[in-house]
C-alpha cells in the first residue's frame, strides 16, 4: 500500500475532476483569488476552512461558475469552463450545489423542488423524475415531506431537500457552501450526517464549512485560505494536531 | 445617620377598566370643560349632516336615475336588443363562477396535500364577503320600472352561484382547463354583445364601457408591462435604454395628456384609410399608459425575488429563460398581485378621463342627462352624480378588499 502525499494542493487522491491552474477573481480592485491551484480527486472529499473573507465561498462559487474567474484555468470533468454558455450548462450539470441559505423555491413543493431540474434539464418524464426524487428523499430521510412546501419544514429538513433537490441531478461533484451556518444547532447533525453519508458513499464533495468534526470524519484533504491564497493543506490529523503556517495556528486556535 | 428606603405612600395610579359606556363616554369625551364642548358641537354637526343627508336622499327626484338608467349602465345600446348584454351577464356569472370554485378546490386539495387545515367557503361567508355588490345591485334594480331585470339578475346570481359549486366538483383534469373555459366564455359574452347585427365596443357606453376599457387595458398592457420590466433589467444597453426611456416618458406625463395624445396627434401621424377609430385610439392610450406603470409594478415584484433564488436555479442547469419563466416569475407575479389590484382600481376610474373626449361613458352620462329637456335646470347633478359615484366606490372598495384578503393569503403556506 503506498501512502499518498496530501501536503500539496495541487495533488489529488485519484484521477482529478476539478483542476484549478493559476486561477484569479477580482471584485473590482479587491482580489478575492490569488493564484489558486488545486486539484480535487474522484471521491475525495475536500473541506475548505479559513477565516470569513477569506475566498472560500468565491473558490466553490467559480467551480460551477456562479462567479466567473478572471485569469487561470478552471476544468471540472474534462470541461474548460469558459465564456462558452454551452461547457457552462454541462458543468453546471454535473455539479450539484447547496447554499447556506437553502435557496428552495418556495413557490413549489418539495417534490417539484426536487423534480424540477430533471424534468427540465435532464427530460427525464414526470414518473421517472418522480420516483428518483422520492428515491433521493428517502436518502435524505425526508420522503414522507414531498408534499409540503420548503415554508412548512424546519431549517434542517430544508436543506436536506436542497441537498436531495442537487443529488437528483446524479453530479459527478457536490459543492457545499456552508451548508449548516445558517441552521439552529439542534439541526447540524442531522444535516451533517447525511453529509457523511454521502462522503462514506463514494461522492466527491468540496465542503466550505467550519464544523471540524466534519472534517475529522470525512476528509481527505483540508485547505485552508486566508486572503485569497491557499496557505495550507493538509490531511485532518496533520491539520488538527501539526499545523505548520503562523495564520492557520492563530485561525484554529480561535476556533478549535 | 441612617439611610432610609424611600417609601412610596401611594400605590402607582391604577387604571380603571371602564364599567360601561356611561363611564367611558365621561372618561373620554367630557373630562374637561373644552372637551365637553368639543363634544356637544361635533355630535350637533354629526346629526346635522345626517339629518340632511337622510332628509336628502328621502325627496330627492330619482324619476331622473329611473328614466336614464339603461344610458348609466350600457349607454345607447338599441331597446331591442337588450337580450345581449344580459347574454354577456350570464356569460360572466359563469365564468367568475367556475373559476372562483376551481380555485378554491385547487387550494382545498394543495392544503389536503401538503398536510395543512383548510375551512370550506360557506355561502354565509360569501355574502359577507361580497355584500357592497350584492347592495349595489340591489340598489340600481329598485330604479328599475319593470319586474324583469330582478328576475333577470336573480337568475344570474343563482347562475353564478352553481357555477361556483361546479367549479368546486370539477374533477381535476377538467379543472387544469379552466381558464380555456373562461376565454371560450369571454369570446361568447362579445359576440353575444356584437356579433350578428350586435354593437361593436366602440359603440359601447355608461358602465360598459368602463368596464370594458379597465379590464381590456389591463390584459393587454400586461404582457407589454411584463416586457418592459424585464428590458429595463437586461443587460443590453439598447433595450434597457429604450425600456426605461419609454416608461419614464409615459409616468411623466398624466394620462389626459395621452389620451389627447391619442385622440388628436396619432390621428395626424396615420393616415386616414389605416386610422383605427377614435374609441379604439382612446383604448390604444390607456394600454400605452398602463405597460409603463405595469412595468414599475412588475419590476418592484422582481426586485423581490431573492438572488439565491436564481443562483439555486443557474446552479442546477436551468437555462436562463426557463429560470424566469419557472422560478423568478411565479415568485415575482405573486408579490405583485397587490399592487396591481391597486392599478386596476386606479384605472377604473381613470377611464372616467375619456368622457373628456365626449365618449359617453358613466360619468360623461350622469352629465348629459341633466341637460335632457325634463331635467334641465333643476340641478339635479347631485342626485346623479351621487349615482355614479356610489358604483365607483362599490367597485373600488370591494377590489381593495379581495386585495388586503389576497395579501393575508399569500403569506401563508406557500412562503
Amino acid at each position: 500500500m503506498t501512502v499518498t502525499d496530501y501536503s500539496d494542493a495541487t495533488r489529488a487522491t485519484g484521477d482529478a475532476i476539478i483542476e484549478l491552474v493559476a486561477v484569479d477573481k477580482f471584485f473590482g480592485n479587491f482580489q478575492a483569488l490569488k493564484d489558486i491551484n488545486m486539484r480535487v480527486g474522484q471521491q475525495e472529499v475536500v473541506v475548505v476552512i479559513g477565516p470569513s473573507g477569506g475566498g472560500k465561498s468565491t473558490l466553490i462559487r467559480c467551480i460551477n461558475r456562479l462567479e466567473k474567474h478572471d485569469a487561470g484555468r478552471l476544468v471540472v470533468d474534462g470541461i474548460e469552463l469558459s465564456d462558452d454558455v454551452r461547457n457552462i450548462q454541462e458543468v453546471r450539470r454535473e455539479t450539484g450545489m447547496v447554499f447556506q441559505q437553502f435557496n428552495l423555491f418556495p413557490h413549489l413543493t418539495v417534490l417539484d423542488n426536487v423534480t424540477l431540474a430533471p424534468r427540465q434539464v435532464r427530460k427525464l418524464p414526470k414518473k421517472d423524475a418522480e420516483a428518483l426524487a422520492m428515491q433521493t428523499l428517502t436518502r435524505v430521510k425526508i420522503p414522507e415531506q414531498a408534499r409540503k412546501y420548503p415554508g412548512q419544514l424546519s431549517g434542517g429538513q430544508q436543506q436536506r431537500v436542497a441537498i436531495a433537490r442537487a443529488l437528483a441531478m446524479q453530479p459527478k461533484v457536490m459543492l457545499f457552501d456552508e451548508p449548516t451556518s445558517a441552521l439552529d444547532p439542534e439541526m447540524i447533525k442531522e444535516v451533517l450526517d447525511v453529509m457523511v453519508e454521502l462522503g462514506r458513499g463514494g461522492m466527491t464533495m468540496v465542503v466550505v464549512t467550519h464544523e471540524m468534526g466534519f472534517a475529522r470524519a470525512v476528509a481527505n484533504r483540508v485547505v485552508f485560505m486566508a486572503e485569497g491564497e491557499i496557505v495550507e493543506v493538509g490531511t485532518p490529523e496533520h491539520f488538527f494536531t501539526d499545523p505548520q503556517e503562523v495564520r492557520t495556528k492563530l485561525f484554529l486556535s480561535q476556533i478549535l | 445617620m441612617t439611610v432610609e428606603a424611600p417609601v412610596f405612600e401611594e400605590a402607582p395610579p391604577q387604571v380603571e377598566p371602564a364599567r360601561g359606556p356611561m363611564d367611558w363616554a365621561r372618561k373620554n369625551l367630557f373630562n374637561n370643560w373644552y372637551n365637553s364642548l368639543l363634544t356637544v358641537a361635533l355630535a350637533a354637526l354629526v346629526v346635522w349632516v345626517l339629518v340632511a343627508l337622510v332628509r336628502g336622499l328621502l325627496s330627492a327626484e330619482y324619476e331622473i336615475i329611473r328614466a336614464n338608467l339603461r344610458l348609466f349602465m350600457i349607454g345607447e345600446f338599441p331597446a331591442d336588443q337588450l337580450w345581449r348584454p344580459w347574454a354577456a351577464t350570464y356569460c360572466f356569472a359563469v365564468i367568475f363562477g367556475v373559476v372562483g370554485g376551481s380555485i378554491a378546490a385547487g387550494a382545498r386539495d394543495r392544503a389536503s396535500e401538503a398536510g395543512l387545515p383548510y375551512v370550506r367557503t360557506t355561502l354565509r361567508q360569501i355574502v359577507i364577503r361580497f355584500w357592497p355588490i350584492l347592495a349595489l345591485i340591489a340598489v340600481i334594480l329598485s330604479f328599475t320600472s319593470t319586474v324583469t331585470p330582478t328576475l333577470l339578475t336573480i337568475g344570474a346570481l343563482v347562475v353564478g352561484l352553481g357555477s361556483y359549486y361546479l367549479g368546486r366538483v370539477l374533477p381535476r383534469a377538467v379543472r387544469r382547463w379552466t381558464w380555456l373555459i373562461a376565454v371560450v366564455l369571454i369570446a361568447a359574452s362579445y359576440i353575444s354583445l356584437a356579433g350578428f347585427g350586435g354593437v361593436g365596443w366602440q359603440g359601447w357606453g355608461g358602465l360598459q364601457l368602463n368596464l370594458f376599457l379597465t379590464f381590456a387595458g389591463l390584459l393587454v398592457a400586461f404582457p407589454f408591462g411584463l416586457l418592459l420590466a424585464m428590458g429595463r433589467r437586461s443587460s443590453l444597453p439598447v433595450i434597457r435604454t429604450i425600456s426605461v426611456g419609454y416608461i419614464e416618458l409615459v409616468r411623466g406625463v398624466p394620462l389626459i395628456t395621452v389620451l389627447i395624445a391619442g385622440a388628436f396627434a396619432i390621428g395626424f401621424i396615420i393616415p386616414r384609410d389605416v386610422r383605427p377609430g377614435f374609441v379604439t385610439r382612446m383604448l390604444i392610450a390607456i394600454i400605452a399608459f398602463e405597460a409603463a406603470y405595469i412595468a414599475e409594478v412588475v419590476r418592484g415584484g422582481l426586485q423581490a425575488v431573492p438572488r439565491g433564488q436564481v443562483e439555486a436555479a443557474q446552479a442546477v442547469g436551468l437555462a436562463p429563460w426557463k429560470t424566469m419563466r419557472l422560478i423568478v416569475l411565479p415568485q415575482a407575479l405573486r408579490a405583485t398581485i397587490p399592487a396591481m389590484v391597486g392599478q386596476f382600481i386606479s384605472l377604473f376610474k381613470d377611464t372616467t378621463l375619456v368622457a373628456v373626449l365626449g365618449i359617453t361613458e358613466l360619468l360623461e352620462a350622469t352629465f348629459v342627462v341633466n341637460s335632457q329637456t325634463a331635467y334641465l335646470g333643476k340641478g339635479l347633478f347631485v342626485v346623479t352624480l351621487s349615482f355614479a359615484a356610489l358604483i365607483f366606490w362599490v367597485g373600488c372598495y370591494t377590489m381593495s378588499r379581495e386585495s388586503r384578503r389576497l395579501e393575508r393569503k399569500l403569506g401563508v403556506g406557500e412562503r
